[in-house]
């Protein structure tokens, strides 16, 4: 039997705003076993970057994730991860936060910890259940065509 | 049978919505379909995402379908009247209830306010009054509502995430 953080996870990538994403090529959908869930976004150049969503207690507890290798079933290797130019991108996806197992992002639920300042400065950034996993989802999504947004260093095995 | 993945918004419809149907069905089947699930009126009008014209309801969807299916809005409302606020100065414009905020902050950030591509990725609209910034698929008529028809934005900085100069290390 599946549990209702699962059953909440399922249904809302199941619903049209989810799905349309995934048409549009924007996000697609890798696996799921719970409380993880691979998806990958789309980046401007078209490389697509899988992240590892835990997702327990959702959705009243947003989820936490980071760029993950699908093929060795681990963390990126920080030469793979999206660059930045010192703007916005390099801002969210900062390996020495959280041995790169975390966004830095307000809709995190391990980086929001411990930045109340947040929840007032950036209010649109922070987690909204009812919206769920898209609104992950389009943060990353446009960061990844930000013009800060660079190609990783290493791009093939 | 094919069938075509219909995504819509509307008036007083929260979020997106999907339908299926088959290749040969026309508009108007889809506006009747979308009209009995919501409870709205008859005479609502039909528009293809980011069309300024109403389609016409007698064509078949496939005439209109892309890969991804095809993505309507149905709206009591012809136009939608759009002001978009950037550093002191006021911009105006009638856009159908069909356009996306992209398309909203495309014309106004580039057309109007002289942007490159690359600021105008750097911009948000935010909804004046208000922290909410719909996402860049938003139809406007989906936050405008007949008979006002209208709504405000202002064109402000997508921020950066504060605080990431700060942290030295994850000591958690």
């Amino acid at each position: 039997m599946t549990a209702p953080d699962e059953r909440a996870f399922l249904a809302d990538v199941n619903k049209p705003a989810f799905q349309l994403g995934q048409a549009d090529g924007r996000w697609r959908i890798l696996n799921v076993s719970w409380p993880f869930a691979l998806i990958s976004v789309t980046a401007k150049d078209g490389r697509q970057y899988v992240l590892r969503f835990d997702c327990s207690g959702y959705p009243q507890a947003p989820p936490t994730a980071g760029p993950w290798d699908s093929k060795l079933n681990a963390r990126l290797a920080f030469d793979r991860w999206p660059r930045s130019r010192g703007g916005r991108l390099g801002a969210v996806f900062r390996p020495n936060w959280k041995d790169g197992t975390a966004l830095y992002l307000p809709c995190d639920r391990l980086s929001i910890l411990g930045h109340d300042n947040w929840r007032s400065e950036m209010p649109s950034k922070i987690w909204r259940p009812a919206e769920g996993i898209v609104q992950y989802l389009e943060l990353v999504h446009e960061l990844l065509h930000c013009r800060d947004y660079t190609p990783p260093l290493v791009t093939e095995a | 049978m094919r069938t075509i993945d219909v995504f819509y918004q509307g008036e007083g419809i929260h979020g997106i919505e999907h339908l299926e149907v088959g290749p040969d069905h026309t508009f108007t089947n889809v506006k009747a379909l979308i009209v009995e699930k919501h409870g709205l009126q008859i005479d609502a009008l039909l528009f293809i995402e980011d069309s300024e014209e109403p389609i016409d309801e007698s064509l078949v969807v496939d005439s209109h379908a892309e890969q991804a299916g095809i993505k309507v809005h149905v709206h009591r409302c012809k136009h939608i009247e759009v002001a978009v606020s950037f550093a002191g100065e006021t911009v105006h414009h009638r856009f159908s209830p069909g356009a996306t905020i992209a398309r909203v902050k495309r014309w106004a950030a580039e057309k109007k306010f002289g942007m490159t591509d690359e600021d105008a990725g750097e911009h948000v609209l935010q909804i004046a009054g208000t922290n909410d910034r719909p996402a860049p698929g938003t139809h406007l008529g989906a936050l405008a509502a007949c008979p006002a028809c209208r709504i405000g934005f202002d064109l402000v900085p997508d921020q950066r995430v504060n605080g990431a100069e700060n942290v030295i290390e994850d000591l958690a």
